[in-house]
């Protein structure tokens, strides 16, 4: 993201506010994520006007300290990653993840952006499924996901519910844990 | 609908059960295809409730509170409502967390599920048979604990945060891609006065009296 792009957010998801966190769901791609605190004050500041230096300013002087441009580069990154903006037609490419890490260092004034998300189940993967040898008529119903001759193969490869990806940044500032 | 096949020489008698067009089960034992409607029954309730939202947890009242174990199948979650029940909690379900638009949960009791050990089958308990009553009011939530079973496992929950925990209850809502909004209110007005713990456990009755202790005094992990 550059000085001269101005980040959205979606305007189709769903929120709703945890204290500093933000419960989202995507009805379009059907993931559910949870931002903390900077994830979250980043992504309500996506109103498509400022830019992440201007985005950088507005979180300084909410949070009485000095909140680096990179911390906010890095989140809107991760908030593209997992589709909550809406799309650039370039998108511009994000500095490495793990070279903005080392870059914020330990000196970040805030916790660093994490979001995490999951893969809203199906009506069928978030019930109780049915177990091998019981009688079945689609995989669907069965853990295994396999029916065969009207009976659930053995075994669960299921994941209902399954976290598909966490953005990988641990809260250090928030645990007080060192790298 | 169920149907049974025809009974021409040299060929098998099969129960069929149909919704609509679409065929549910097709056995020979006529308590696997009764099994098979009470689940899909379960589901479609669970599907087109309107008012109510669905997830997929064990629930137990303890001291006016609902203590929610949401799970997947297998995670356990039976084991441990059955552990908390003979610790002296009040059942309400081993399947679904039945949520109203307020957040509380109502009970769902129907009788408890229980796989023998080594086996897939499960046979089903009524709480009155495992001397725990049934609760007929709901509830608010007090402690939401996301765990799984892990062999030798040492339960030690860690505090979960608000949001994170809001996750793990969509993660497990039978009606989030159809009824996406109403599941996002109901989960959030459950979550806003609830408490989460994650944590592995080993043996249920450990994790079971655990959670019951720290449902009764919360705060003492929390400030830890």
């Amino acid at each position: 993201m550059t000085e001269g792009e101005f980040p959205l957010a979606r305007v189709d998801c769903l929120s709703r506010d945890f204290d500093d966190e933000v419960l989202i769901y995507d009805p379009q791609r059907h993931e559910g994520h949870c931002l903390n605190s900077t994830a979250a004050a980043v992504w309500k500041l996506c109103d498509g006007n400022s830019n992440p230096s201007q985005i950088a300013e507005v979180l300084s002087r909410r949070f009485s300290a000095r909140v680096d441009q990179q911390v906010v580069e890095l989140t809107l990154e991760q908030l593209a990653n997992v589709h909550l903006l809406a799309e650039a037609e370039a998108p511009a490419k994000a500095p490495s993840r793990r070279v903005a890490i080392r870059r914020i260092g330990m000196a970040a004034a805030i916790a660093l952006p994490l979001i995490t998300s999951i893969v809203a189940p199906t009506p069928a993967n978030a019930a109780t499924c049915l177990h091998g040898g019981q009688p079945c008529s689609t995989g669907a119903q069965c853990c295994s996901g396999i029916c065969v001759l009207g009976r659930c193969f053995l075994g669960d490869r299921r994941k209902p519910g399954a976290k598909i990806r966490s953005s990988g940044v641990r809260d250090w500032s928030a645990s007080g844990g060192t790298r | 609908m169920a149907a049974e096949g025809g009974a021409r020489p040299g060929m098998r008698r099969l129960h069929m059960l149909y919704a609509d067009s679409l065929r549910v089960a097709r056995c020979a034992a006529l308590d696997q295809l009764l099994e098979a409607f009470e689940a899909d029954l379960h589901l479609y309730t669970a599907t087109a409730s309107p008012d109510l939202t669905f997830l997929h947890a064990g629930v137990v009242g303890w001291k006016g509170r609902a203590i929610v174990v949401p799970g997947s199948s297998f995670s356990g979650k039976t084991t441990l409502v059955r552990e908390m029940l003979c610790l002296g909690a009040t059942y309400y379900s081993d399947e679904f967390a039945v949520v109203d638009n307020s957040g509380l949960v109502h009970p769902f009791a129907r009788p408890l599920g229980i796989r023998e050990e080594g086996s897939h089958a499960q046979t089903k308990h009524s709480a009155e048979r495992l001397g725990a009553p049934s609760g007929v009011r709901p509830l608010p939530v007090g402690m939401a604990v996301i765990c799984e079973y892990k062999a030798g496992a040492r339960w030690q929950p860690t505090p979960l945060s608000r949001g994170q925990g809001a996750l793990e209850l969509l993660a497990n809502s039978v009606a989030i891609r159809s009824q996406s909004r109403q599941t996002l209110i109901r989960v959030h007005r459950l979550a806003k006065q609830a408490l989460f713990f994650r944590g592995a456990r080993g043996e249920a009755r450990e994790a079971a009296a655990s959670i019951l202790n720290l449902s009764s005094e919360p705060g003492r992990l929390e400030t830890e």
